[in-house]
């Protein structure tokens, strides 16, 4: 029966994403109710499928299912594991999150609900997916409705972003399918279960096997935003609207890191890495590369999405080094990592959304004095801020533990001493944000800004209630200021709270991934 | 020894994170927040001192919270140790929540509930340290630690204190963020275990030579930041721009002695003294890989105090004099001898009640006359005789004179020095000792004997090095404070703006030996820290410090006897 769950996963949020624009052609407001049943209906689903696979349930831990009962090797399966649980149920759980927080603040087009619908089943399908060509599909899905997301922005800044990560997006899935391709010559499958088995039997020094990886490895980089194949990315997270900002900078790479995992670790085998030692170093050094580079492009930046954007840059660099690292520990460290900078990354852009709604802050200036005006959002700023450093107790000190284990238990003493500097380089570019947030008095002349080309109106004092009773004042040069919604600010404490709850969560972690990685590492 | 499970640990740290709480909501009905302050830190020592009897007996209360990664529980051990330090934060934590309404309200400072809530976090995150029962619980409240008193650190929000902030954050977090997450890493990858064992664990004896020195070197590197070992001592100084009550709970207390704590759990408790003189090259002899941290100790606390010679800012010329202290319990646990980690320890109190009276001394002077220059107290002893007679008792102590605090545990550090067959360092500690005399002295002396109109020079602050070039120097010798002259240290220039420093035109007025001088929110605290490093000082045993610091030292398996 639960193996009826993983389909049913995909189908509802595919399907569901026609009633928006359907509906809409009748009742105006459709939208936003039909988004939310299917989410919320999405995530008791995936809830469900966590509890299956789960040791407590008693069940087996692994799930197949035969589309159309098609069996494998010809037909495509659908499998769920206690890695794939655990991304369907991240993936559904930030949906919720980002439709509530999304109620407000728009984009509120029907056509808006439709894109979140399916970009919501395009990630369940990569989280769920056995199949490599299916892989694909999902992956394109998701591409296609995340351009056309970023571009629902009324900026003509992100057309151009969206533009960007168009070509570079379709590239990187183009090479993921050169990849595929180069592996099903060598092998005469798609499906993964099947692959891995014959890959074996091609033998792991194969150039067509290794061409295969290449090319694989090469299209998620460009998809994960790996320096240097990062630059479609900041573009694309700035100027999206808030809402989509952070549900992208949330799901979007960290599926596709998944599916890396999933390839390298499921069909490639750590023996190939074991085989290929050249593409294990090249893999480790573009990581270390992308963690310090990452966090100090973000340093350099004056508008603060960016500064988060070059963030997930280093943070993603250290999920690639603990997938070059070929250690249980490590990967361990990367799935929760992968789980903790969801959910503060979301944090920090909700967070980011709403001072930008209510006080009109794009840099990093602007939130100069903030803090004092809207001291709950800052203050959960401030804590998801403080667990991407890695400061414990927080999820984000698990994931870095972990990874820096894997790589001290490997003798990767380079990688190692990377993982502990980066918790210097993280607090570069949230130590400012801290400090700006905090201790800075807010600008009384719009003259020092002069980044963002807004019409600075400094004289306006005009303020209102929002954020816990503390005054805002109204964003320069729009005049009807909109108190923020209770329900964003309420969105980000939970998200917030949860990255701190989760720091005791790695024992729960290792009951669903104790039986995946036993396979992974035979 | 035996483990009981009980919530008294857990609960001397939530009383206090929970007062933050309350102190955070009551914002704005200021006595309310006051009385959160007051009756978080009486109810945390009442818990802590409750605990004291159970650990001289050898009974440690234990609250475990479940498994953070395999094989590493959150735990909190209140073992004697722990308790040493806890009883002395929290003990503390009353004195100063009194001085700080007092300093805070003299000053009519802003921002008072962030200030009190973080000092309440601070607090907590200091016996959470104290009761951490493995080196990632107390990694956890180390970072917490860091987070929570960055804010008390940039108080001000002047261009000067957010840089002192901010470099205060780099290091603390390249202390604990980078170094001890990378220690405890190794340590657990050595071993499969963090938890903290009397006289270390024991696989670490027979691990990997090479990577359990890396190990220990790391973790006391990582400690040793916060610990004010040189050379990454620099945050320290710049750190007084804080209030001064911070200044003196978190940069003579909680915040530098978790540092120490740190260093003293990882010689003690995680490698133990055996171990550690088992590594490291021959030629270190007995000391073993502790040598090197000795030699540092030893370089520190000499070079600390000839820095604080030219100091002229009372507070930067305390804070140096803290880290040449706390070099001194560096030193003493580094001797790995017995009657030498008794001193150290027993340092870590001792050090606290005296630096904590000189601190409140300096800030009450500065809510009282904003003098905060040592140029400018001359005959400052008439206008408040209770305030620099406390603040004698407690340099005399500094300097190691008998019946004040210091003599004790010097004496005992000395005692184990030679013991140890290291004689050099007792040479450094009583050199140190005659520098103290340098530097506090002066101060003590034209507060009471001189006046405002008729003081000696002071050639060794204010000349320059070597007392050369008198010459040059007669342009009003302004540009003479060439030594690190980004400090506020040279305040020449900024007497035409605010000449609010100094003795008033006249001189100062005589006040009363009643407490006409100041209020009794600050004097009071003032002399309950002198009394308590006399009572150290004069019965050492009665006072339980002595007591506690024996049985932890009497628990190391082959140091005594």
């Amino acid at each position: 029966m639960s193996d009826a769950l993983l389909p049913l996963l995909i189908a509802l949020p595919l399907l569901a994403g026609i009633f928006p624009l359907l509906l809409g052609l009748r009742f105006e407001r459709a939208g936003w109710p039909v988004a939310m049943t299917a989410s919320l209906t999405v995530a008791v689903l995936a809830g469900w499928l966590a509890w299956a696979v789960s040791p407590w349930s008693g069940g087996p831990q692994r799930f197949v299912h035969d589309l159309a009962g098609y069996p494998a090797p010809y037909g495509i399966e659908l499998v769920g594991d206690g890695l794939s649980a655990i991304l369907a149920l991240l993936i559904s759980v930030v949906a919720v999150a980002v439709l509530i927080y999304g109620r407000t603040t728009g984009p509120q087009t029907n056509a808006f609900y439709s894109g979140y619908l399916l970009l919501t089943g395009g990630l369940l399908g990569m989280a769920l997916t056995g199949d490599l060509f299916n892989l694909f599909v999902f992956l394109e899905i998701v591409g296609l409705v995340s351009y056309a997301l970023i571009a629902s922005s009324d900026d003509g800044r992100a057309a151009y972003g969206a533009l960007k990560y168009l070509f570079l997006g379709t590239t990187g899935a183009s090479l993921y399918l050169i990849g595929v391709g180069y592996a099903l010559v060598a092998t005469g499958t798609l499906n993964m279960g099947d692959m891995a088995t014959e890959l074996a039997a091609v033998g792991y020094t194969d150039p067509l096997v290794q061409a295969a990886f290449g090319f694989i490895l090469i299209g998620f980089m460009l998809k994960i935003a790996i320096f240097p194949l990062h630059t479609w990315q900041p573009d694309a997270y700035t100027y999206a609207p808030d809402t989509v900002s952070a549900f992208i900078s949330a799901l979007v790479s960290t599926t596709a890191a998944y599916a890396l995992i999933r390839i390298a670790y499921d069909v490639f085998t750590v023996d190939f890495f074991a085989a290929n030692p050249l593409i294990t170093d090249a893999v480790l050094l573009v990581a270390s590369v992308s963690i310090v580079v990452g966090s100090l492009l973000a340093l350099l930046q004056t508008e603060l999405k960016r500064v988060f954007a070059y963030s997930s840059v280093a943070q993603f660099g250290m999920i690639l080094a603990a997938i070059g690292l070929q250690s249980e520990t490590a990967l361990f460290g990367a799935v929760i990592h992968l789980v903790g900078h969801g959910l503060m990354k979301a944090t920090l852009f909700m967070g980011a959304g709403v001072l930008a709604s209510a006080y009109g802050a794009q840099t990093v200036a602007d939130y100069a004095g903030l803090a004092k005006r809207a001291p709950i959002t800052s203050g959960m700023m401030a804590v998801a801020g403080l667990a991407l450093v890695g400061i414990p107790p927080s999820i984000g000190t698990l994931g870095k533990w972990f990874i820096a284990l894997g790589a001290v238990e490997e003798g990767s003493w380079g990688v190692a001493a990377v993982i502990f500097i980066s918790t210097l380089l993280t607090l570069t570019y949230i130590g400012r944000l801290l400090e700006t947030l905090y201790f800075n008095q807010p600008a009384t002349t719009d003259d020092e800004t002069g980044v963002v080309g807004d019409a600075g109106d400094a004289t306006d004092d005009g303020s209102i209630v929002a954020d816990g009773g503390d005054t805002e004042r109204a964003t320069a040069g729009i005049d009807d200021v909109a108190p923020v919604a209770t329900e964003r600010i309420v969105v980000v404490v939970v998200l917030a709270l949860s990255t701190v709850a989760l720091f005791g969560a790695a024992g729960l972690f290792a009951e669903f991934l104790d039986p995946v990685f036993g396979r992974f590492f035979q | 020894m035996t483990e009981i499970a009980a919530v008294r640990p857990l609960a001397a740290v939530l009383v206090s994170f929970i007062a933050a709480g309350l102190i955070l909501v009551s914002g704005r009905r200021p006595n309310l927040r006051e009385a959160w302050t007051i009756l978080a830190s009486v109810s945390m020592f009442g818990l802590v001192a409750s605990m004291v009897p159970a650990a001289l007996d050898g009974d440690i209360l234990v609250t475990n919270l479940g498994t953070i990664v395999p094989g590493i529980d959150f735990a909190l051990r209140a073992d004697p140790l722990g308790v040493l330090f806890a009883s002395l934060a929290s003990l503390l934590w009353i004195v100063t929540s009194f001085y700080s309404i007092g300093y805070m309200r003299g000053l009519d400072e802003d921002n008072q509930t962030r200030y009190f809530a973080s000092f309440a976090v601070s607090v907590a995150a200091a016996v959470g340290i104290a009761f951490s029962g493995n080196l990632l619980t107390i990694f956890v409240f180390y970072e917490v630690l860091s987070v929570a008193t960055y804010p008390l650190v940039a108080h001000d929000e002047t261009p000067e204190a957010r840089a002192a902030g901010r470099k205060y954050l780099a290091y603390t977090f390249f202390g604990g963020g980078v170094l001890v997450l990378a220690g405890t890493t190794l340590v657990y990858w050595l071993t499969g275990t963090v938890d903290f064992t009397p006289g270390g664990i024991a696989a670490l004896a027979n691990a990997d030579p090479t990577a359990a020195t890396l190990a220990f070197m790391v973790l006391a590197v990582g400690f040793g930041v916060k610990a004010g070992l040189m050379p990454l001592h620099q945050w320290l100084p710049e750190a007084m721009v804080a209030p001064t009550p911070v200044s003196g709970l978190l940069h003579a207390v909680a915040v530098v002695k978790s540092g120490v704590f740190g260093i003293a759990r990882v010689v003690l408790d995680v490698f133990g003294p055996e171990t550690l003189a088992a590594l490291g090259p021959d030629r270190f002899g007995d000391l073993g890989i502790a040598l090197p941290l000795a030699a540092l100790a030893a370089i520190t606390l000499t070079v600390a105090s000839i820095i604080a010679l030219r100091k002229d800012h009372l507070k930067r010329r305390l804070a140096y004099s803290t880290i040449s202290q706390l070099s001194y319990i560096v030193l003493g646990l580094a001797l790995l001898e017995g009657d030498a980690l008794i001193g150290g320890l027993l340092h870590i109190p001792a050090h606290a009640f005296m630096k904590l009276t000189l601190f409140f001394c300096a800030g009450i002077i500065h809510v009282e006359t904003h003098t905060d220059y040592i140029s400018e107290m001359a005959g400052i002893g008439k206008r408040m005789p209770l305030t620099m007679v406390a603040f004698g008792v407690a340099a005399a102590g500094m300097a190691g004179i008998p019946l004040v605090a210091g003599f004790v545990s010097k004496w005992y550090i000395v005692i184990g020095a030679f013991e140890g067959g290291n004689g050099i360092f007792a040479g450094v500690l009583l050199l140190s000792g005659i520098l103290n005399i340098a530097y506090f002295w002066p101060i003590v002396y034209q507060a009471f004997f001189e006046t405002p109109e008729d003081h000696d020079e002071k050639p060794l602050a204010e000349g320059p090095y070597g007392g050369r070039d008198r010459v040059v120097a007669d342009g009003g010798d302004a540009g003479d404070h060439a030594v690190d002259d980004h400090h506020s240290d040279d305040h020449d220039s900024d007497h035409g703006d605010h000449h609010h420093g100094g003795p008033p035109a006249g001189g100062w007025t005589a006040s009363n030996w009643r407490g006409g001088e100041s209020t009794w929110f600050m004097l009071g605290p003032i002399l309950t820290a002198a009394t308590l490093s006399l009572i150290l000082g004069i019965v050492p045993h009665t006072a339980v410090f002595l007591r506690i610091v024996e049985t932890i030292v009497g628990n190391l398996p082959g140091v005594m006897g």
